[in-house]
């Protein structure tokens, strides 16, 4: 019976490893690392160079290349401010100055990647004024300042928990606010004369906490929090990280973690959270690790186990953005005094939820009203694909393209105009059955090619191969 | 037993509500910035010219009694179709904050951030509606200060028209494309079908591509096309954003679409209060005044709540000093809202202030206590609850239920009883 078994998982492990490592294309894994690591597309540049590339660990190298440009940083912090609420109106009501130091303050952790228990701690235990010390906006973006309600939070966004029923919040009842003579500026500080709980401090797990009087009480919640005993804590971060990548998390919501919603795959959890403790708590170094694995690696589903991903608001406008050549103008009427972004900035980078635009509200940019990551909606709806279909907005942006127009200029044939659109939308090369297609089109409707170039943009755009990562 | 009792309560209120109820639709005309109640509903020609400013006289109404702005003589000819709020309150002098408080109701100061009325009425509807129009859309777009679908999320947003309605040809964002016929159309996606084709699973794509083909080219076409409209009509209206978008929001709701926000902008006054003011009421002026006579003599008016005002009023006192140079500041302690039809009775004034403006002194009005009765005639309990991702059932509006943040639902200008269970 038993060399029965064994047989059999000789026949199957080559069987499931075959199937396991059949990896996507490199067209598809440049677009996909791209537009995950960085919310960008390559450019054309980067596409054909990455493409012509023969060198077996050229997908290793792609990676390290990116996750080390500004674009990646941004991209990330993007997803920080999502959680941590950065928007200068309400209901965070930070202010053009906090969001600008708080997003300034992320960026430089993020870019000299300190560990994430040491970024936890600094933002956990801050004090001072939002505009001088920029950790201290984490308290002040609460409409209802209240120690149970910084508690919850800080359960929501560090330990994936919904329901904190314990009274860990008395950690937090020393923080006061106060304001200053400069407009919207507060100092968080520690009122040390509090007298100590009369109650006992006991966390969910059974853990009791003995602050001292005249300290800060917080630091005794910090510490058990962020210690390497308390796995949750990098758990938490890793299926955080993963959802960032895949859409998913492996416990899904990946801020939702309670008995009854267990970890799809508990073996691939451990590994990761296991190699994050070990490397004290590297986030670069996870990133990676997610990246280079055989489900970033692996062909899209039914084949593989990649699952499409509608992409996020930012990004898709960005990416019409890049392919167009025509880029957004982003300022902000309120609150006062205006803010203004320079030219081409991408949505990606703007870090305040409250400048927005029509097409990036359209798409599911995220209010950043609570810390959920299911905030954000990547849903496909009709109002976006009207949007795509017939805005004037949209076909405005195809008709006056600087690019479109340069590939016209330079090119004479349908094929070479096709493969330079491709190239720029979707990060590959046209196929010669499109080519055929395209060519059928500008005959069939009598198309110069400049129109004929306005049409093959619209398609592509419209298309789900633009509208997804997959 | 006593909960059986109050299951039957309930059940009682809600089948009456839902009898009485009249109104199918909403127009919110929304004046962003925080129109002057002291120029507009709630004149004080006696308080002396400190508070009057530059507009002395008032606009004698056809309601013995009522007297409104003296830049609004069209309105003064149909007071008895409109009620006129004047006590309205919710001390915030900042736009966010009382942009929010007037969209939403929710003056709780929570956790949680509320969604619009709209996106509210529009949550409500997602099942008995019917049409192919959105069930809130926005002329021409929605106030962005705060996340509008609030937790109910992005799918109750209103549908934002864009566009410029007063122009030559309305383009209304996806539906109207100057660039592209429909034979261009559809030679596009007869080739995005076949470039399409073997690649992702296109099932929902197609069909979500197709309601919108439908949306496109059918019906709503024409229901936005102004320039069928006769010119006297337009001219009517005024020619105004305000005018022809007040003239957009009537078709809309001809055409059954539950709710319709108006938002016209630049009552924020500081400076040039009354240089600014003198054009800009003259324009409400026409645009209000057309809209409810159109909707009145199409029958519309008994089913249509119409609602105008902002976020605040307006210091009652006139800043004459430099650098505002006679203009009026934010102020949230006292302002007015007109409101007509739907089941809201005309004729009326509710609530009053002091002799110059700066204090309610009878029946304050909180933002609850309006929209809640906007509810209770769209037929949707305002003591009801909505779901909440994470925080489960969460009541519909948590100021009506807190003495400080409200007066009471206005029973006072609807035909709907007050249920004994509110009377404490």
């Amino acid at each position: 019976m038993k060399k029965c078994l064994i047989i059999l998982a000789c026949i199957i492990a080559p069987i499931v490893q075959a199937v396991a490592s059949e990896q996507c294309r490199d067209e598809v894994f440049l677009r996909r690392a791209y537009l995950t690591v960085t919310g960008a597309l390559p450019s054309p540049q980067e596409s054909a160079k990455f493409l012509d590339d023969n060198r077996p660990d050229k997908r290793e190298k792609l990676i390290n290349r990116l996750l080390n440009r500004e674009l990646a940083l941004q991209y990330t912090l993007m997803h920080w401010g999502d959680i941590l609420r950065i928007k200068s109106e309400f209901p965070s009501n930070l202010w053009p100055n906090g969001v600008q130091a708080y997003n300034r303050w992320i960026y430089e952790k993020l870019m000299n990647n300190v560990p994430y228990d040491q970024m936890v701690r600094e933002l956990l235990l801050s004090t001072g004024s939002n505009f001088r010390d920029p950790a201290a906006n984490f308290y002040r973006g609460f409409q209802e300042r209240s120690p149970e309600n910084f508690y919850a939070n800080i359960n929501l966004l560090f330990l994936g928990n919904r329901n904190c029923a314990d009274n860990g919040y008395l950690c937090f009842s020393q923080i006061k606010f106060k304001s200053t003579k400069e407009w919207k500026e507060e100092i968080i500080y520690i009122d040390y004369r509090k007298e100590l709980p009369w109650q006992q401090i006991k966390l969910a797990d059974g853990t009791i906490l003995q602050p001292d009087y005249n300290t800060d009480w917080r630091e005794a919640y910090v510490n058990w929090l962020t210690s390497p005993e308390n796995r949750r804590f990098a758990e938490v971060m890793v299926n955080r990280m993963w959802f960032w990548v895949f859409g998913r998390g492996i416990v899904h919501e990946p801020d939702d973690w309670r008995e009854d919603n267990q970890p799809s795959d508990p073996a691939l959890l451990k590994e990761l959270t296991d190699y994050f403790i070990k490397s004290k708590y590297n986030m670069k170094a996870l990133m990676k690790k997610i990246l280079m694995s055989e489900q970033f690696n692996s062909k899209m589903a039914p084949e593989g186990t990649y699952q499409p991903q509608r992409l996020p608001a930012e990004v898709i406008v960005d990416a019409i953005a890049s392919s167009t050549g025509r880029w957004n103008k982003y300022s902000s009427r309120v609150p006062e005094p205006f803010t203004f972004y320079p030219p081409q900035t991408r949505a990606t980078h703007l870090g305040d939820a409250t400048v927005s635009s029509t097409e990036l509200e359209l798409f599911g940019k995220v209010s950043r009203d609570v810390s959920l990551e299911s905030q954000r909606s990547n849903a496909l709806t009709s109002r976006q694909l009207l949007y795509l279909m017939n805005s004037s907005a949209l076909e405005q942006r195809i008709r006056k393209s600087p690019a479109l127009k340069k590939i016209c200029e330079q090119y004479t044939t349908v094929e070479q105009v096709a493969d330079a659109i491709t190239l720029r939308v979707l990060s590959r090369r046209a196929t010669p059955q499109e080519v055929e297609l395209y060519n059928k089109h500008k005959a069939d409707n009598s198309l110069s090619m400049n129109e004929l170039a306005y049409d093959i943009m619209w398609i592509q755009i419209n298309s789900n191969e633009f509208l997804y990562n997959h | 037993m006593r909960k059986i009792y109050l299951t039957l309560i309930l059940l009682f209120a809600i089948s009456f509500a839902a009898e009485a109820q009249r109104a199918k639709s909403v127009i919110l005309i929304y004046l962003d910035g925080g129109p002057a109640q002291t120029d507009t509903f709630d004149p004080k020609p006696q308080a002396g010219r400190n508070y009057h400013g530059n507009y002395k006289g008032v606009a004698k109404t056809n309601v013995e009694g009522i007297e409104i702005g003296e830049k609004l003589p069209l309105l003064a000819t149909m007071a008895d179709k409109y009620t006129l709020i004047r006590s309205m309150t919710h001390g915030s002098n900042a736009h966010e904050t009382g942009h929010y408080a007037m969209i939403t109701g929710d003056t709780s100061k929570g956790a949680v951030v509320y969604p619009s009325f709209g996106a509210v009425i529009s949550y409500m509807l997602r099942d008995k509606y019917k049409g192919i129009l959105p069930r809130y859309i926005s002329v021409t777009s929605a106030n962005s200060r705060f996340n509008e679908g609030g937790f109910l999320g992005n799918e109750y947003k209103s549908f934002d028209t864009g566009g410029r309605p007063e122009s030559k040809m309305y383009e209304v964002d996806g539906v109207v494309n100057r660039f592209v016929n429909r034979e261009r159309m559809d030679s596009r996606m007869a080739m995005l079908a076949e470039f399409e084709k073997g690649q992702m699973d296109k099932q929902l794509i197609d069909s979500l591509r197709g309601v919108n083909m439908e949306f496109i080219w059918g019906e709503s076409r024409e229901l936005f096309n102004l320039a069928n409209e006769p010119d006297s009509v337009r001219t009517r209206y005024g020619k105004s954003r305000l005018g022809q978008s007040c003239l957009v929001a009537r078709k809309l709701v001809e055409a059954g679409v539950p709710f319709v926000n108006v938002r016209t902008t630049g009552w924020d006054t500081h400076k040039k209060h009354f240089q600014k003011m003198n054009s800009m009421l003259t324009n409400l002026d026409k645009a209000l005044s057309a809209l409810l006579a159109d909707l009145d003599k199409r029958g519309l008016l008994d089913s249509t709540i119409v609602l105008c005002g902002g976020e605040f009023g307006r210091t009652p006192k006139v800043l004459w000093e430099a650098p505002w140079n006679g203009g009026r500041a934010h102020y949230g302690k006292t302002f007015s809202y007109l409101v007509a039809g739907g089941g809201f009775h005309g004729g009326k004034v509710v609530g009053k202030t002091d002799k110059t403006g700066e204090n309610v002194v009878e029946r304050p009005v909180r933002p609850c206590d309006l929209i809640g009765t906007v509810y209770l005639l769209m037929g949707i309990d305002p003591y009801g609850t909505l779901p909440h991702v994470s925080e489960g059932d969460l009541p519909i509006l948590p100021s009506l239920i807190k003495n400080d943040q409200s007066g009471g639902l206005l029973y006072e200008i609807i035909d709907i009883k007050k249920p004994d269970y509110e009377k404490k």
